[in-house]
């Protein structure tokens, strides 16, 4: 922590201090409150009140009302559970696909850019193309996927209406998006680790796998940390997908707290209870996120 | 220096939440705004419309107005769940960019509540513009609201019955006068062909298919969202036999995925000639002559729902309360609706919503299929006309696939609509 | 860089690849072949595999549709929101690691933005938007999308400069550099891949963002997402088009692939400088 800028307190080295906060931080600054501080500070104001779009002004003072109705709601709840499933096998999945795509890239020369570039491809097709791609693709009854499994004599599946298998194809859809995030991230990490342990590792005569539990992991372990936490908090925020794909259907078993958002923002205008669950999400991922800070912290040092 | 930061960051956030209050405020603003007429002899008019087949139709008689009045018209169409979006900022603002746009019926009572369109009494009164042309249905749906008119009703897509006619001929069968009779040929014909022949292909993706597909079952069944009392009454025996007879047809007819299709998967289905029956919009039938979408072309026809009673729906043309140029608009409207170009359009593949266009020589020589429209049309009913109309379709929505997916009985589900229905305005 | 590999290793290597690539390719090359097809072949099945091709539908959304336009729109905002993302993001990433007092507290206030879905942020800053006039404008979109890809950036690279001992950046401090000789010179190099892969998701994140240019955009700045969306009509999905704009819209990967190449491929080895 402690760096030789820290050391000595005369005021040329504040000045210094100051000019290289003007140069390094101010310009995020100034451009993150522009963007940011005013959709943030409507929605949490918003939150306290009886905000409809449909009337003018911000509507009765409401307090805590929004906040109590929206847990006293049993669909919200369950969705919250049901996002909490969605996020940890997304996540998860991702994750160590991604990884053992990434160990595999690492490994080879030759090719290296045209297997990379195929598999980020997915990436580039916009959610809501996905969800119509994979409606074509997966329809029960003139889908190319449920024909060739009848070739293999394996009879097709309603993937997206059946409720036991809906929320399941929807994780599996994510994950051909995602698992190209994961790979480009991790790659990148892994290109830069330094060569020298390694090297000393093999003279001593470690294997591929302790060298990875040993080297690869602990180095790569802020890499990790952080995609796993950017990648939870888009996860917990998916919505296109499921919007195309079941719009929280069949029944209930798909709805993920985005979707009761969406529907009380632009369905119903009801803002104020939009804003109030945005905050209720953000109070679920903020111990998260703290954690996860503190961890990686713990780690580097 | 401390102190200073501190005051520095409390100052901003008291800027920057006067400037949120008076975000929200400002639609205050404008609305007061509306009495004043405003023309400014706008040369260019934007409309922001939905992709539906009369959409093309409109486009291409665009030249025309351009030459008539040299006002250019730009349309901008987008995804139907996107629009009532992309309306809302331009609604909240104190502009809009669009000087007109259409409604789908079931915004109507939420539009109206809010102000968002401009009545167009005066307009209609100083034009000699006629609107009893219309059927009733349509003027009650998308046209007026509490005797004040709104919109000028544009397109519709009422739903009712589309048949494969060589299926039921080969089945020996005939399209039956009520639901439970309907059903169970439904069930015959894809126990016949061990399922290779669906007898019927639904719609059951949340919250607009399901929810549109159903009332026909509601309305055929003898049930209602409300008596003529203004009592709910969608959890009545009728209703709770519409939704069992729903189920029932989706579990044992259907194709195995159809508790997720939305239309467009239903209708490929319906295309691919796996589908015996399909209860869906009127302008299905015109795609399912088009050889490049549907192998089945020359074999369907419509036909009213078995039980007598469809459910209507449409779209109407309206102009923002923020419009710029309102006469400009109405210009447009005047001559989009206007009987030679609503004709031209019906011609040309639209959804007619006039009666005298309906009935038009030409028309049906061209779209025979909208005789069997109009008399549907005249006896559908549709959903009502409220505030929170988008509330209801997706609660039923969601109610009606929970009881499909089994998670509730049908009684339940209907209990739960009820339930919150009578918290909605 | 590892133990050396064996023959059969490096086979197995490429075979496990092969098959993974498979994975995401093959829904891939359905989209190319539904793009070559009407939509009442696209439905058929057992497949027609004979079944003609045509370039109708690219020429209906290039024709009909002004997809070039719409390309070149997603293109210049991606591209401009990236860059002066990238440029604020990763100076402002690198005072935090190294400068901010509090760097723990920042870091999670920067994060917190990012929890709030931007259903709610949407409509507020696109009425802030419209209320300035700059609705159908490039800069009101690659602005708004600095609301997500600079809190990206800055967070995907701090790791990347804690990598970097700090010795290093004292070093060339005892050498009389100041803070930003001693970034540009020394530290900026050493993180470029990291700079790559995160400025190459940002890119990505806006090309495929939805909902603030829905709100944002008109005829004239219209995305591909947008567009390409607007092809779920309400008469239908058109299908057949909505694969040929999806492959137009994955075409831009052939560009990205250039940094790709350039700094993951290569791989600028962290080893050699110490």
């Amino acid at each position: 922590m402690k760096s030789i800028h820290k050391h000595s307190g005369d005021s040329s080295i504040r000045t210094a201090r100051r000019k290289d906060f003007l140069l390094f931080m101010l310009p995020s600054l100034i451009a993150l409150m522009l963007v940011l501080a005013i959709p943030l500070a409507y929605s949490l104001i918003t939150s306290f009140f009886d905000t409809n779009l449909k009337y003018q002004g911000l509507g009765e003072f409401r307090g805590l009302q929004n906040y109590i109705e929206v847990l006293k709601d049993t669909y919200f709840t369950e969705s919250v559970l049901t996002t909490l499933k969605f996020t940890v096998c997304v996540v998860v999945l991702e994750f160590v696909v991604g990884l053992v795509i990434a160990l595999l890239l690492n490994n080879i020369y030759k090719a290296r850019n045209f297997f990379f570039t195929i598999i980020i491809v997915p990436m580039m097709i916009t959610p809501i193309a996905v969800g119509l791609i994979w409606r074509l693709l997966l329809h029960s009854d003139l889908g190319i996927v449920n024909y060739l499994l009848s070739l293999i004599g394996i009879s097709g599946k309603a993937w997206l209406a059946d409720s036991s298998l809906a929320l399941g194809t929807v994780m599996f859809i994510d994950i051909w998006q995602n698992v190209p995030y994961m790979v480009l991230v991790i790659l990148a990490g892994l290109v830069t680790l330094p060569t020298e342990p390694y090297e000393a590792a093999a003279i001593d005569g470690a294997s591929r796998t302790q060298s990875f539990f040993r080297l690869t992991v602990p180095m790569m372990m802020p890499t990790f940390s952080v995609v796993l936490l950017l990648r939870s908090i888009t996860a917990l925020k998916t919505y296109d997908l499921i919007f195309v794909l079941t719009r929280g259907g069949p029944g209930t078993t798909t709805e993920v707290i985005s979707y009761h958002i969406y529907q009380q923002a632009f369905r119903y205008l009801e803002i104020g209870k939009a804003s109030a669950m945005s905050y209720l999400l953000l109070l679920l991922i903020v111990p998260i996120a703290f954690l996860f800070i503190r961890i990686s912290r713990s780690r580097t040092t | 220096m401390k102190t200073n930061k501190k005051r520095a960051l409390a100052m901003l956030l008291a800027l920057v939440m006067l400037f949120s209050l008076a975000l929200t405020g400002c639609g205050g603003e404008t609305a007061q705004k509306d009495g004043e007429q405003s023309s400014t002899g706008k040369t260019t008019l934007n409309i922001l419309m939905e992709d539906v087949p009369d959409t093309s139709c409109v486009t291409a008689l665009l030249d025309q107005f351009e030459a008539e009045t040299g006002i250019k018209v730009n349309v901008e169409s987008v995804n139907y769940s996107s629009m009532h979006e992309k309306i809302l900022t331009q609604m909240l603002s104190s502009t809009n960019s669009y000087d007109i746009i259409v409604v789908d019926c079931y915004w109507v009572g939420e539009f109206a509540a809010a102000g968002w369109m401009a009545p167009l009494d005066s307009y209609i009164e100083e034009s000699g513009f006629d609107t009893s042309v219309y059927i009733d249905s349509m003027m009650d749906m998308v046209g007026q609201v509490d005797g004040t008119t709104y919109m000028l009703p544009f397109y519709n897509y009422m739903l009712s019955l589309v048949y494969r006619t060589d299926v039921w001929e080969e089945q020996g069968l005939e399209i039956p006068d009520n639901m439970e009779d309907y059903v169970e040929a439904c069930k015959q014909i894809t126990a016949n062909t061990s399922g290779s022949m669906a007898g019927a292909v639904m719609q059951g993706l949340r919250p607009d298919p399901i929810a549109m597909e159903w009332c026909n079952y509601l309305f055929s069944c003898g049930g209602d969202f409300y008596d003529e009392n203004g009592n709910n009454i969608i959890n009545n025996e009728a209703g709770v036999k519409a939704l069992e007879l729903y189920v029932d047809n989706m579990t044992n007819s259907a194709p195995a995925g159809a508790a997720g299709f939305g239309f467009d998967e239903a209708f490929n289905v319906m295309a691919q000639g796996n589908a015996a029956s399909y209860v869906t919009y009127n302008w299905m039938l015109p795609r399912l002559e088009n050889t490049d979408e549907s192998s089945v072309a020359g074999l369907c026809d419509i036909t009213p729902m078995p039980g007598g009673v469809s459910l209507n729906a449409g779209w109407g043309w309206a102009i923002p309360h923020n419009a710029a140029d309102k006469d400009a608009s109405w210009k447009f409207l005047q001559w989009v609706e206007s009987f030679d170009v609503c004709k031209a359009r019906a011609i040309a593949g639209g959804s007619p919503t006039r009666s005298d266009v309906m009935s038009d020589a030409e028309v049906l020589e061209a779209c025979p299929y909208l005789e069997t429209v109009k008399t549907i049309m005249e006896d559908s009913k549709m959903i009502p006309i409220m505030e929170d109309a988008p509330q209801l379709i997706e609660v039923l929505g969601r109610e009606l696939s929970e009881a499909v997916a089994g998670a509730k009985t049908p009684q339940e589900a209907l209990d739960t609509l009820a339930k919150e229905m009578a918290n909605m305005k | 860089m590892y133990k050396r590999q064996t023959k059969l290793e490096k086979v197995l290597t490429y075979i496990a690849l092969t098959v993974i690539m498979l994975f995401f390719l093959l829904p891939l090359l359905w989209i190319l072949r539904t793009s070559l097809i009407t939509k009442v072949e696209a439905y058929k099945i057992p497949p027609n595999w004979m079944a003609s091709l045509t370039f109708d539908n690219y020429i209906s959304i290039f024709k009909d549709n002004t997809f070039g336009q719409y390309f070149f729109n997603s293109f210049f905002i991606a591209l401009a929101s990236t860059v002066v993302s990238v440029l604020l993001g990763a100076m402002s990433a690198y005072w935090i690691v190294r400068c901010a007092r509090r760097s723990d507290r920042m870091k999670l206030a920067i994060l917190v933005t990012q929890m709030i879905p931007p259903v709610v942020m949407v409509i507020p800053l696109s009425l802030i938007v419209k209320g300035l006039g700059l609705d159908d404008s490039y800069i009101a979109l690659i602005v708004a999308y600095l609301s997500f890809n600079l809190p990206y950036v800055i967070w995907m690279l701090f790791s990347h400069y804690e990598s970097i001992p700090r010795e290093l950046d004292d070093a060339c401090a005892v050498d009389g550099c100041t803070r930003a000789q001693t970034y540009f010179k020394v530290v900026l190099p050493l993180v470029m891949p990291g700079i790559m892969s995160t400025a190459v998701y940002s890119f990505i994140v806006s090309w495929n963002e939805f909902m603030f240019a829905l709100n944002m955009t008109g005829l004239k700045t219209r995305t591909l997402p947008v567009a390409i969306a607007s092809l779920d009509t309400q008469q239908g999905v058109m299908i057949a088009e909505l694969c040929a704009a999806t492959i137009v819209a994955i075409l831009p990967v052939i560009f990205l692939s250039i940094f790709i190449k350039k700094y993951l491929v290569q791989g600028l080895t962290f080893g050699s400088v110490k």
